[in-house]
């Protein structure tokens, strides 16, 4: 599969550099001008739309590219020399080598974008000089316009989200990337300082085991995040069917009721509730305070400081947050299970709990399959839950790199960045993260029963 | 027979009861704790019952003592325009990759899918000089956040495109013979249709504002205007400058909990729909 | 078909960039032109700026800044039409900002001295004037001057010299305020608890420095570090980390030293920040001491001391002469000693200017009495990496978790102190 698509976009690469030279070969004068001025062929064939479309980005392009890109581009194999000083005690900044990688980035980026349309540019000439050549005529101008709200409707919807996404999420995301091969970290903050390209000198230090190394930190917090993302996915699932089997039972009445009470914890937002939450179980908290009037404990129950009693005290209070979720989910999907499964069940005398575990866990099962997958990678990153919570504490001499014994590897990542400015191995952490969900994503998605074809239910 | 059901039926009560206690204590608590009086003490205390009521940190917050009506009235600003622009954003996406087959389709999905997979927090950094070299930090910050919100929101397209994908294919098909263009079709055809899952998209865009503490605080960057509660107001729990503001935090929470509760409370219907609808779909 | 498309979407990114380049640009035009002004000598030229001045202070003290900032702007005729903003935000706060973005940060503000250094190699501290770096060293307490110091080069102006942490205590539940054994026991007869923050790299050292080590690291005029000066590993460090177990495992103790988070307290190890707040827990049980004695592992009493710090004003380095002259003169105005008394009055912050510690005001406050007597036995907290807190922070996370216990064998703490110091070593290179 793979190999063939291989040779397919090979062979079209030499297809496409075959084409580029017909086309000059063999085109007219308004096509191999167009080689030079974009859209200038076109434009003489009176297709307007197009032709201006195509030359304002060549003008777009070298304005960016002389007045703005070239100065980031061309330092950015060192990310910049010249140091930040100061002269009679004022600063003279140097280079940023943060904006240098950005903008570098962006440059590169735009180059090929415009590579990619030079080359349609190329092919619209040749398709036009063949259509006139054919004796047809070419497309109305308003017809081009008027396409754009119906065939060609998804690039007028899309253009601007995609183009969101791109700056938004995908530029950001290279940058990070490339800052995990860098030395960025707060001895090298621009702007008073430079940073640069170090290899894969930060991997091997997450690696590094023994001493200071971030080996046995990473390896701890990493089990704890796929320990917790397993237990939180699987507690709130359960139990949430359960409470909606229960909710749902017949004779129960005023069901409305419990589901808006149970539901109250989705709407309130979690900054208030975990907040408030977290400092119940405090050594001065709630909880504590009662136990100890009530003479059940001496001393307060650690429920914070120790970091088992935390891990578990998360967990549970994560079964709080999850529950109402996956009742109102259950609720509506139980409803679909043919009621004449569970009456010839009972004809053959089966209990409850054997109809939930032969009918009820297995349907669930094969429906929220995908959906199982994607809250555990959800819980894998679940921020407000730790950091809420425990902030990722409590600490301990064994963990490295400022983690607590709660972190996940994203509350981890998020102090790395925002209390030790340690850009890079944040940078590290996230690939890592990145590598860690796509890897379990895979697993369990090729082994979810019903990865069903996507154009089957339409 | 009767008999069993009776005493299973009283037992899931005694269950429902148990849970409904757990699940409303803590709003119980942060209810009361936001009641106590400066007479009492303004910090955490061992006990849920103030020892004295007082309005004391409600006329706080609506005092000129403190910004927090500014703070509101930003998050409900941030809130109201990521609804509509997200609600818009996350539609069309939606609906093209429901109804359209084009070339860059698969690559589109799969490259998002992918995308998803890096944690949030990782482009921080990135997207705070991004926005400052737009202006839209510090003083900025409040058109920085609703950008940085709106321009991400179309890789969420799973849940609105799950229910597009429900609605017959042959309708656009019919209104395409009788001669309407893809964009008439999209709103004189299936938006009508989809009142429940717009709602939806709309409640969840509403609703996500009002709990950014982390981001948020990273593009105000100290310029306490451009705050919004949830930052205002993790400081007075997290930072010392605020020694005593923890019943002010529960007021406020409380102010911040009526409104958006009310609201999907009232919206609760199709809320659910969606959900179960996403996950069944995956 | 999506040709047009694409080179829509394609112009749309260049516009956006374009924008983008243009800022850029003409910042960068900005740093040339004035790096020329050699205007940087403006000691006695009158103060003249019209432009914007951005001041970071916490919450609490916005409104007594922004007073002395309007009777500074009264007494520079220069200065009528520029811009002061003071914007709340808080030492710790403003630290961490200014040093992810220098450039955003704000001109002058306060900061916590163990910041300094971290600050410095940041680049977000310029470097005090020569004649207002003499008269600071002449008007404050050495280490006061020695706290916004790195290397040779002094950094910050000092505002407070209350940043240690002495005792509060109620009268009616402890009866002798110098033996901390003495005061564990009274406050487990009455049920209520001692407040002593273990896992806190700032506290701890009341232990550790009580008992005769020492922990200082040496900084070049950069900010970074060059040496670490240890010896936690010692039988000094010993008794010390064996009396918090002792102490830790009373049933009278409690962690922490935030008195709006403490319950049933009957005394607590906390700063003046908090005074307010204990006062209103103590009622007129209130009183404060300094720190007690400890009895040591070795079975030796040792007097606690511990860090004594400052609050400082930093000034950010700039590109125009002119503002840079009048930030400057503002830290110099909100560090002098004048300013110093009103703040003590206003917010109860203790001076560090020498003068105005002789004010009656001061003079009258027990807690200020109380950190006075407490500075004395203090070490000047000098400069220490981010990293040593967070180290600390997990020593004394273990003795909470209960890894570390009186019944802890002399082997296993050495072997702790020894993980400790070495860890505290490999930050200075």
């Amino acid at each position: 599969m793979a190999k063939n698509k291989n040779r397919k976009s090979s062979a079209s690469f030499k297809e496409n550099i075959a084409e580029i030279g017909t086309t000059f070969k063999e085109g007219d004068l308004k096509t191999r001008l167009s080689f030079i001025i974009m859209g200038i062929g076109p434009v003489m064939r009176g297709q307007y739309v197009k032709g201006f479309a195509y030359l304002l980005s060549e003008i777009l392009f070298f304005w960016y590219f002389f007045g703005f890109g070239l100065q980031y581009l061309s330092k950015f194999g060192t990310l910049g020399n010249v140091e930040t000083h100061t002269e009679n005690r004022l600063i003279v900044y140097g280079d940023n080598s943060f904006l240098i990688l950005l903008y570098g980035l962006l440059t590169i980026v735009i180059i090929a974008a415009f590579i990619y349309i030079w080359r349609m540019n190329v092919r619209e000439n040749y398709l036009e000089e063949q259509k006139l050549k054919k004796g047809l005529k070419l497309e109305k101008n308003s017809k081009v316009l008027g396409s754009l709200l119906d065939e060609n409707f998804d690039k007028t919807l899309l253009t601007l989200p995609v183009l969101g996404i791109f700056v938004f999420t995908v530029l950001p995301i290279i940058f990070m990337i490339c800052v995990a091969f860098t030395n960025y970290d707060k001895q090298h903050q621009s702007p008073a300082h430079l940073f640069t390209w170090v290899g894969l000198k930060n991997f091997k230090s997450l690696f590094s085991f023994g001493g200071n190394g971030l080996g046995a930190t990473f390896g701890k917090v990493l089990i704890w995040t796929l320990v917790w993302a397993f237990f939180a996915t699987l507690t709130s699932y359960f139990l949430g069917i359960l409470v909606a089997l229960l909710i749902n039972k017949k004779g129960i009445k005023f069901k409305k009721l419990w589901r808006t009470i149970l539901v109250m914890t989705i709407a309130v937002p979690q900054f208030v509730s975990l907040l408030y939450v977290s400092k119940l179980f405090t050594d001065t908290g709630i909880i504590n305070g009662w136990l100890l009037k009530l003479h059940w404990i001496t001393s307060p129950i650690p429920f914070w400081t120790n970091p088992t009693l935390a891990k578990v005290m998360i967990i549970l209070i994560n079964i709080w947050v999850g529950i109402p979720y996956m009742m109102l989910i259950a609720t509506g999907i139980l409803m679909n299970i043919p009621a004449d499964l569970y009456e010839s069940a009972k004809i053959d005398g089966a209990n409850g709990w054997q109809m939930f575990k032969s009918i009820t866990l297995p349907y669930m099962l094969f429906v929220t399959g995908p959906f199982l997958l994607t809250q555990f990678t959800g819980n894998l990153n679940n921020f407000n839950v730790i950091y809420l919570l425990t902030q990722g504490g409590p600490k301990s001499m064994k963990m490295a790199g400022n983690a607590g014994e709660t972190d996940l590897l994203v509350t981890w990542l998020y102090k790395m960045t925002v209390n030790d400015t340690n850009y890079k191995m944040a940078a590290v952490i996230g690939i890592m993260v990145f590598i860690v969900t796509a890897v379990t994503s895979l697993i369990v998605y090729n082994a979810l029963p019903s990865v069903k074809d996507e154009e089957g239910f339409q | 027979m009767s008999a069993k059901r009776k005493f299973t039926n009283i037992v899931s009560y005694i269950v429902l009861i148990l849970i409904s206690i757990i699940w409303l204590f803590p709003f119980f608590g942060i209810l009361m704790t936001s009641f106590r009086s400066y007479k009492d003490y303004g910090g955490l205390t061992n006990y849920v019952i103030p020892k004295h009521f007082s309005l004391d940190n409600y006329k706080f917050l609506f005092s000129n003592k403190t910004k927090f009506l500014q703070w509101y009235g930003n998050t409900l600003i941030i809130a109201i325009f990521v609804t509509l622009l997200q609600t818009l954003v996350v539609v069309c996406v939606a609906y093209i990759l429901s109804r359209m087959r084009f070339k860059l389709r698969n690559l589109l999905m799969r490259t998002w899918l992918i995308l998803g997979m890096f944690p949030g927090f990782l482009t921080m950094i990135c997207m705070y000089f991004l926005l400052k070299q737009f202006g839209l930090t510090q003083s900025g910050a409040i058109p920085g956040l609703i950008l940085v919100y709106v321009a991400s929101s179309g890789m969420g397209y799973y849940v609105c495109k799950g229910f597009f994908d429900t609605i017959p294919k042959s309708l656009d098909e019919a209104a395409i013979i009788d001669g309407a263009t893809r964009s008439q079709v999209m709103f004189k055809v299936i938006l009508p249709l989809s009142k429940p899952i717009i709602i939806y998209t709309a409640l969840t865009a509403f609703m996500a504002p009002w709990c950014d503490y982390i981001f948020a605080s990273y593009i105000a960057f100290g310029h306490e205007s451009s705050y919004n509660v949830a930052v205002a107001m993790t400081r007075w729990v997290w930072t010392n400058d605020y020694q005593g503001y923890f019943t002010r935090f529960c007021a406020g929470g409380v102010l911040i909990a009526v409104p958006v509760t009310l609201l999907f409370m009232a919206l609760q219907r199709y809320y659910v729909e969606g959900v179960t609808g996403g996950a069944v779909k995956g | 078909m999506n040709k047009k498309v694409v080179s829509v979407l394609m112009a749309g990114a260049l516009c956006s960039t374009m924008l983008v380049g243009c800022g850029g640009k003409k910042a960068a035009s900005n740093n040339s032109g004035n790096a020329g002004n050699k205007a940087a000598t403006t000691k006695k030229t009158e103060l003249k700026y019209d432009g914007e001045i951005k001041v970071w202070v916490a919450d609490n003290a916005v409104d007594f800044t922004k007073d002395e900032i309007q009777k500074f702007q009264d007494k520079n005729s220069g200065l009528k039409n520029a811009k002061f903003t003071v914007e709340p935000v808080g030492e710790g706060d403003a630290a961490s900002n200014m040093i992810t973005d220098v450039e955003a940060g704000a001109d002058v503000f306060t900061f916590a001295q163990d910041q300094t250094a971290r600050l410095v190699s940041a680049g977000a501290l310029e470097e005090v004037e020569a004649g207002n770096a003499a008269q600071l060293k002449k008007d404050n307490d050495e280490g006061a001057a020695k706290a916004g110091t790195v290397g040779k080069k002094m950094y910050a102006y000092p505002i407070t010299a209350d940043n240690t942490y002495f005792m509060y205590y109620d009268k009616s539940v402890v009866t002798d305020p110098t033996d901390l054994d003495k005061i564990l026991a009274d406050c487990k007869a009455a049920n209520k608890k001692f407040y002593f923050a273990v896992d806190n790299g700032w506290y701890q050292t009341a232990f550790f420095f009580g008992a005769g080590c020492k922990l200082t690291y040496d900084t070049d005029d950069k900010g970074n570090f060059t040496k670490c000066n240890i010896d936690y590993a010692s039988d000094k460090g010993l008794a010390a980390l064996k009396a918090m177990a002792t102490m830790a495992g009373s049933g009278a103790w409690a962690n922490g030293a935030d008195a709006s988070k403490a319950t049933d307290v009957a005394a607590i190890v906390d700063g003046t920040w908090d005074s307010a707040t204990v006062k209103q827990l103590f009622g007129d049980n209130y009183a404060c001491a300094k720190l007690p004695q400890f009895t040591g592992g070795d079975g030796k009493k040792y007097q606690m001391s511990g860090f004594s710090g400052y609050k400082l004003l930093g000034v950010k380095p700039q590109e125009d002469a002119d503002k840079l002259a009048v930030c400057d003169a503002l830290a110099a105005y909100l560090s002098s000693g004048d300013v110093q008394i009103d703040r003590f009055k206003a917010l109860g912050w203790g001076p560090s200017n020498l003068e105005a510690r002789k004010d009656d005001a001061v003079t009258k406050d027990a807690a200020m009495m109380a950190v006075f007597e407490q500075m004395k036995l203090d070490q000047t907290q000098g400069q220490y990496p981010g990293d040593y807190w967070t180290t600390a922070e997990g020593l004394g996370g273990d003795i909470v978790q209960g890894n570390i216990t009186a019944s802890t064998s002399d082997d296993d703490l050495m072997k702790t102190l020894q993980t400790f110091q070495d860890t505290c070593k490999s930050y200075a290179k």
